[in-house]
């Protein structure tokens, strides 16, 4: 329990730290928010003077013409009073657009890291068991390939095979637009349940399984990886000797014996590799054109929307967070030894 | 006593090593009486353990090969499939390993762990099946058994943990148990804690216990006959007071002169046996104990020595071709 508490404590420093990287970051690029507006747009009728004239106009608007350190400080008050800004451009309030995208974003990883860890646990025990055989080396080079993918190339693939040339799925967005759907939760699946809209289920999974699973198939290499060496280590301890000795047959020995004490390194990883899949999330939205937190983020960065960005990176920082926190509670439930104190 | 339970007959162990061909046991001839507690003695790498494990298949595997046969209620488990043997396994015949935190599995609570081996072989329900688990870690000498059943392996101690590791081995009353060194690991007080209770289970319900152990103290405790092994193979087997009190196999004297022993002479050094046991795949052509032996002369390395009666009791076998008299070479211990 206290390695829990102790993780929980450590959330807001995490935040503290991370959140001033961002702010440094993003005000350390070339160009800021107000050279793209005091241009005017896409129009480019204005002149020099015109645009520096504005660029001070804008600036005195949005706060930065202010030293840094009080623009750090008020973006730090705000914080603590859970208010993230607004956005440069249409003054969009920061913490409503997270909370329409952070729920696709939360739909997509935790669809994606779902089919990984099937895969991943599937392939991973059956080149265990069949270890040294063709099987085992045929699954661990798909592995090994699937995981040497990059996320963009196998994003493009699957938009030009499976909605492209076999017209099988849809590959832009979360939901047709034509759908008549008025969020509650922003989770589709909880809304439809709540709302009583079964209708929303197919369509959403539809637009789910392209990038869900772009996602997941790098990210299944590498647990097969992970499950067939923990698998092994545990199959060689002692009490799986003993449960053979109790005259169990295999399958029992691996569901009861095996997959619980092999468990451990494998939600160690999972919790870990749950960032790179919110870094992977970033592209594959982008890719898909996807309204998460990820594309959020990105469009953010290349209007030099400071608001946006901050909140952004604040709220997959958080959601990392929390899963590593769930992954610390998960060992408690996983194995007793590690439950004193 | 003198009813044959397990008969083992030509009993070959190999395992496939990067050097060749392991030979574990070199052909073991040797029966159990049921009821009786068999000690097989022997330094690491003899054999011991090899030959107790592949009396139910344990260790079966891609790199090892057994052969010969081992007769148990009319059949032959050598040559029996691995579904037959799981049906022998922890109900005909159970083993009690020697590591007990490592044997027991780190995420079930040892009660489940009980009631599990007695659900694998008999249909009860889970609740009875539990019930009888702390049954049986009462039996074992648990004391407060119905919270020891709740407990994880490590939350108890290490002769609590070799108990539930017995309690296992009981739960389906078998007619032979093996316990593997089961007291190696355990404080001299638990070890003859444990050492009793094997004997006092072993009396109550005619259990048949092969134990296996280098301890000679072990053995002269509760053991009623004994097979000492050398490089896979039975040296020396009689009654306990026939190979303890009266060795007839240098190995066996070596052994036993290098015990310490209170009513003996205090000396500063044990006497030790030279040389180490062979471990290697390379085998000798003659006696394997020839190389090490303070008796050995040319004709040791001709041929392997039968094991035979020579000078000992009826029952009494060793494998030496040493011509001597008692009276001239009593290395007694």
């Amino acid at each position: 329990m206290r390695l829990v508490l102790k993780r929980l404590a450590a959330v807001p420093v995490v935040l503290l730290v991370l959140s001033t990287m961002v702010f440094a970051a993003i005000r350390l690029l070339p160009g800021s928010p107000a050279t793209g507006l005091a241009a005017g747009g896409a129009s480019g009728t204005a002149t020099a003077a015109d645009i520096t004239a504005n660029t001070e106009k804008i600036n005195a608007a949005l706060g930065l013409d202010k030293p840094l350190l009080s623009q750090y400080w008020s973006f730090l008050s705000d914080i603590v009073h859970l208010d993230l800004g607004s956005s440069f451009y249409g003054g969009n309030d920061i913490t409503g657009l997270l909370g329409d995208t952070l729920p696709a974003t939360i739909e997509l990883t935790v669809a994606a890291m779902l089919i990984a860890v099937l895969i991943g646990m599937l392939t991973g025990i059956l080149a265990a068991l069949r270890r040294g055989t063709w099987i085992d080396t045929a699954t661990r080079t798909i592995g090994t390939v699937s995981f040497s993918l990059p996320w963009f190339a196998l994003g493009v693939l699957s938009i030009v095979v499976f909605g492209v040339w076999l017209r099988w799925l849809p590959v832009i967005g979360r939901l047709p637009n034509a759908l008549d759907y008025h969020p509650l939760t922003n989770f589709v699946l909880l809304d439809a349940i709540l709302q009583d809209r079964p209708e929303l289920i197919w369509p959403w999974l539809e637009h789910l399984i392209l990038p869900a699973t772009t996602l997941a198939l790098s990210m299944a290499g590498f647990i097969t990886r992970i499950v067939r060496a923990s698998v092994l280590e545990v199959l060689g301890d002692d009490f799986v000797r003993t449960a053979r000795m109790k005259g169990l047959s295999p399958a029992a020995i691996l569901r009861r014996h095996v997959l619980r004490n092999s468990s451990l390194p494998i939600v160690t990883v999972l919790g870990l590799q749950f960032g790179s899949l919110l870094g992977g999330s970033v592209i594959t939205e982008t890719v898909f054109s996807y309204p998460g937190v990820g594309n959020l983020l990105v469009n953010g960065i290349l209007q030099r929307d400071y608001p946006i960005v901050q909140g952004a990176a604040l709220a997959i920082a958080l959601l990392f967070t929390l899963v590593n926190v769930f992954v610390d509670l998960l060992y408690l439930a996983l194995d007793p030894r590690l439950r004193k104190a | 006593m003198s009813e044959t339970l397990l008969e083992i007959r030509g009993l070959t162990v190999e395992f496939d090593v990067p050097a060749g061909r392991l030979p574990a046991v070199a052909g073991v001839d040797l029966s159990l009486r049921r009821g009786e507690i068999l000690a097989l003695v022997g330094e690491s790498g003899s054999g011991k353990s090899a030959l107790s494990m592949s009396l139910v298949g344990l260790n079966r595997g891609p790199r090892a090969h057994i052969g010969g046969e081992v007769l148990f209620g009319g059949r032959d488990l050598v040559a029996a499939d691995e579904k037959e043997l799981r049906g022998v396994r922890g109900r005909d015949i159970a083993v009690v390993f020697q590591d007990a935190l490592a044997a027991l599995n780190p995420t079930q609570r040892v009660g489940d762990q009980v009631a599990e081996m007695i659900r694998t072989h008999r249909k009860v329900p889970k609740r009875q099946a539990r019930e009888r688990a702390v049954e049986l870690l009462g039996e074992v000498g648990i004391g407060n058994p119905a919270q020891a059943a709740r407990a994880y392996p490590h939350q108890l101690s290490g002769g609590m943990r070799q108990r539930v590791m017995i309690a296992i081995g009981l739960a389906n009353d078998p007619a032979v148990l093996i316990a593997d060194e089961p007291t190696t690991a355990l404080d001299v007080t638990i070890q003859s804690q444990v050492l009793r209770l094997l004997k006092r289970l072993q009396a109550d319900h005619g259990t048949a216990i092969v134990l296996i152990t280098h301890d000679l103290g072990v053995v002269a405790e509760v053991a009623d006959r004994v097979a000492v092994m050398y490089a896979g193979r039975i040296i020396e087997s009689g009654t306990r007071d026939e190979v303890l009190f009266h060795p007839q196999h240098p190995y066996t004297m070596g052994l036993l002169s290098s015990v310490p022993r209170v009513d003996g002479p205090a000396v500063a050094r044990l006497p030790a046996i030279a040389g180490s046991p062979l471990t290697g795949v390379a085998r000798p052509k003659g006696c394997a104990f020839a190389p090490r032996c303070a008796f050995a002369h040319a004709a040791c390395g001709d041929a392997i020595p039968q094991l035979q009666q020579r000078y000992g009791g009826q029952a009494h076998l060793d494998r030496c071709v040493l011509e001597r008299s008692r009276e001239t070479l009593a290395v007694t211990p």
